[in-house]
């Protein structure tokens, strides 16, 4: 695939409508289990720590994602960049929603394990984030990217890279 | 072209333009579904056929003979898109494949013998993605599944796969894991959600414009959320010790202690391995799913439409088409298009099959450290009350949340493999029975794909409420039979449609005819050991 090599102009706002679907990705991700835990009947209190600590950091660095790729600073689709990206960001998140939650349930440990071993295990598993992320990104993305485009530069420019909708049918 | 098969001189067929008008046949040549709108035709679709200079065709045209039916007329081969922007067919492999092998058979293996018999998963899933992309090479070389080819070489191999189909994939016990784990969270007994969520399928894919897209989108989401969240999750519960141990076992290449080999364990091993990832028949759905998503010459090819819109679906050609070989342009999309569905076979595939059961792994191992019991229920081998220990063992460690998220989890692997189940079957049937049952071409192939999906929903609905779910108590272990045997047999099929069939540039190389004649060796050579040395079919 090919790397965009300038990034379109556009205002703050505009790289704010390109990061939705980076966010809306990681807030759903992050808020997994918070919404389940209403069905197992946890109190709210531990629900809205779980959504918030997990959501949050997510959803944020979802959308610097999505900032990051309208800036043609990641290519759109790539996942060794995208790789990269979340080996960094998902255990940053997972830290923060470990030091949340046990500050607002009074926990005085944050960490089960060493914080080095913590923080390996999560820059591991943050390879299958990173591929469902992905994975998902480039499902929502280019449909918001197409129909924003006529008001924001940078989604049009996003838009143009992945082209028409694939298996697109035509009425007869 | 390099072999003296490729003839000219044939007259066209009814469903073949003859024009001479090159915007006019490339046109007729393209299905309307696959024409980009006007405004589009330059901007380098992914799935676009662009076939910019497809030759009309003329009663001089090029055609490639292959066995004994109807010869391939040659046609341009579209360009190959982006490698991840088309988040392709791949997705219903991994649908189907990421099952209980994936989310319970192995975590139950590693529970018993240690991280260490991951090595088995590990030469399982790749053969697995070795075969995947074998199936490709001749689905985009042809636009043809998987069946018409083995029809070219042997008919009766064909008649074979049918057959099978309908004897193993009718029973619906399938549904039985998803929607029992459906009611551990809601309480809505099983069969209920079994009924309706048969029902919703079928009226969903009746309605759908084109069956492909809706489920190709349906899915993918499903997909990347379940990716995600058991990636999440196991980072909620699991520790860095359990993940070392689970991907360090996948490299334990050897180890086998002697339990394994016991006449308790070794079907189970056995089919374990058969099971990882796609298994079956689910390889050569894939096929089909490949032509309807346009990759390489099933461009050429209309997709299968949804029965509310049967009236406009276009005519299937009798045959698929070929390309010139011996034009390093079309040689050049070829490598293109190998490419597409390597990655696809070997990140999105493999990379999602292993992502997705080390996570389980991980969450098993925790579920044995925070309740050692939990190692005992999963040894003995009963699956729900296994799923309940490993469940159960999280909200014990004071996280009920977590409990219900395992189960969500099974259930939306269990909507996958219904979802994918289904329309595959159908797809399958329809496409054989179209070409090959005389006087079937008077429908389309949309009527006899919906012919196909109610015929099993009514039948497993009508099984669901007063019969077994799994078949008759004594077919069963021939049922078991057939699945593993058909995965033997189908890359046997392989090695004969891509050797014989395919023009000698594209034909596989020598290192994946071996690894696709290990695996025939290995399915079948399993089977019938299990079978004469322990009296049981693998499992």
């Amino acid at each position: 695939m090919g790397a965009r090599t300038a990034a379109p102009a556009g205002g703050a706002l505009h790289y704010a409508e390109a990061a939705l679907p980076g966010a809306a990705i990681g807030l759903v991700a992050g808020s997994f289990g918070a919404v389940t835990a209403v069905l197992a009947g946890l109190g709210a209190g531990l629900t809205g720590a779980i959504a918030v600590g997990m959501g949050a950091p997510l959803a944020l660095l979802g959308g610097v994602y999505g900032v990051l790729v309208g800036r043609g600073v990641i290519a759109p689709g790539a996942i060794g960049p995208t790789a990269l990206f979340w080996v960094v960001g998902f255990p940053a998140a997972r830290l923060a929603e470990e030091a949340f939650v046990a500050a607002a349930v009074g926990h005085g440990a944050v960490l089960r394990e060493p914080l080095p071993w913590f923080l390996l295990f999560q820059a591991m598993l943050s390879l299958g984030f990173a591929i469902g992320f992905l994975w998902l990104h480039e499902r929502l993305a280019p449909r918001w990217f197409r129909r924003i485009a006529s008001h924001s530069p940078v989604a049009a420019g996003l838009a143009a890279h992945y082209g028409p909708p694939p298996g697109r049918t035509r009425r007869s | 072209m390099d072999s003296p098969d490729v003839e000219s001189g044939r007259p066209a067929k009814r469903d073949e333009p003859v024009s001479t008008d090159p915007e006019a046949a490339r046109k007729a040549s393209v299905p309307r579904q696959r024409r980009p709108p006007a405004q589009e035709q330059t901007s380098g679709a992914p799935a676009d056929p662009a076939p910019a200079a497809a030759p009309a065709e003329a009663p001089d045209e090029r055609v490639w003979h292959a066995g004994r039916l109807e010869p391939m007329p040659i046609r341009k081969l579209p360009k190959a898109p982006p490698s991840i922007h088309i988040l392709g067919p791949t997705v219903f492999l991994v649908a189907l494949g990421v099952g209980m092998g994936e989310s319970y058979m192995w975590p139950r293996l590693v529970l018993v013998f240690g991280p260490e018999i991951r090595w088995l998963f590990l030469i399982g899933v790749t053969l697995q993605a070795v075969v995947m992309l074998e199936m490709a090479r001749y689905a985009m070389a042809t636009g043809e599944s998987i069946f018409f080819g083995a029809a070219r070489v042997f008919k009766p191999l064909m008649w074979f796969f049918f057959i099978t189909a309908i004897a193993v994939y009718i029973w619906p016990g399938h549904l039985s894991a998803g929607a029992s784990a459906f009611e551990r969270v809601t309480g809505i007994p099983w069969q209920a959600t079994a009924v309706a969520g048969m029902l919703l399928v079928g009226v969903v894919f009746t309605l759908a414009k084109v069956v492909y897209n809706l489920l190709e989108n349906v899915l993918s989401i499903c997909i990347g959320l379940l990716v995600v969240g058991t990636a999440v999750v196991a980072a909620m519960v699991g520790s860095f010790a359990d993940l070392s141990s689970t991907v360090t076992g996948m490299f334990a290449f050897g180890y086998l202690p002697q339990e394994a080999l016991s006449p308790a364990w070794f079907p189970i091993i056995v089919g374990s391995i058969a099971f990882a990832g796609p298994s079956g028949m689910q390889q050569m759905w894939y096929t089909l799913h490949l032509r309807d998503k346009g990759a390489g010459m099933g461009a050429h090819i209309p997709q299968v439409r949804g029965l509310r819109h049967a009236g406009e679906q276009e005519e299937m050609p009798s045959r698929g088409f070929m390309f010139d070989t011996s034009d390093s342009g079309e040689m050049g999309k070829w490598k293109g298009w190998r490419r597409w569905v390597a990655f696809d076979a070997l990140l999105l595939f493999w990379g999602i099959t292993m992502l997705v059961t080390i996570s389980f792994t991980v969450l098993a191992q925790a579920s044995a450290r925070l309740d050692p019991g939990v190692t005992e229920v999963i040894r003995d081998g009963e699956r729900d009350a296994a799923l309940d220990a490993m469940a159960g063992a999280f909200s014990a460690a004071g996280s009920p949340v977590l409990g219900t998220v395992f189960f969500l989890f099974i259930a939306l692997i269990g909507l996958n493999a219904t979802l994918g189940l289904f329309d595959s079957f159908s797809r399958g049937q329809a496409d054989m029975t179209y070409h090959f049952v005389p006087g079937a071409k008077r429908f389309s192939v949309s009527k006899l794909y919906a012919f196909f999906l109610w015929g099993l929903i009514l039948f497993g609905i009508g099984v669901l409420l007063f019969g077994p779910a799994d078949g008759p108590a004594a077919i069963l272990d021939v049922l078991a039979f057939l699945s593993t045997f058909a995965m033997g047999a189908y890359c046997v099929v392989l090695l004969l449609v891509n050797n014989l069939t395919l023009p000698k540039p594209i034909r596989p190389g020598i290192v994946s005819n071996a690894l696709i004649a290990f695996a025939a060796v290995f399915y079948l050579g399993a089977l019938f050991y299990s079978l004469f040395a322990f009296g049981v079919v693998v499992s």
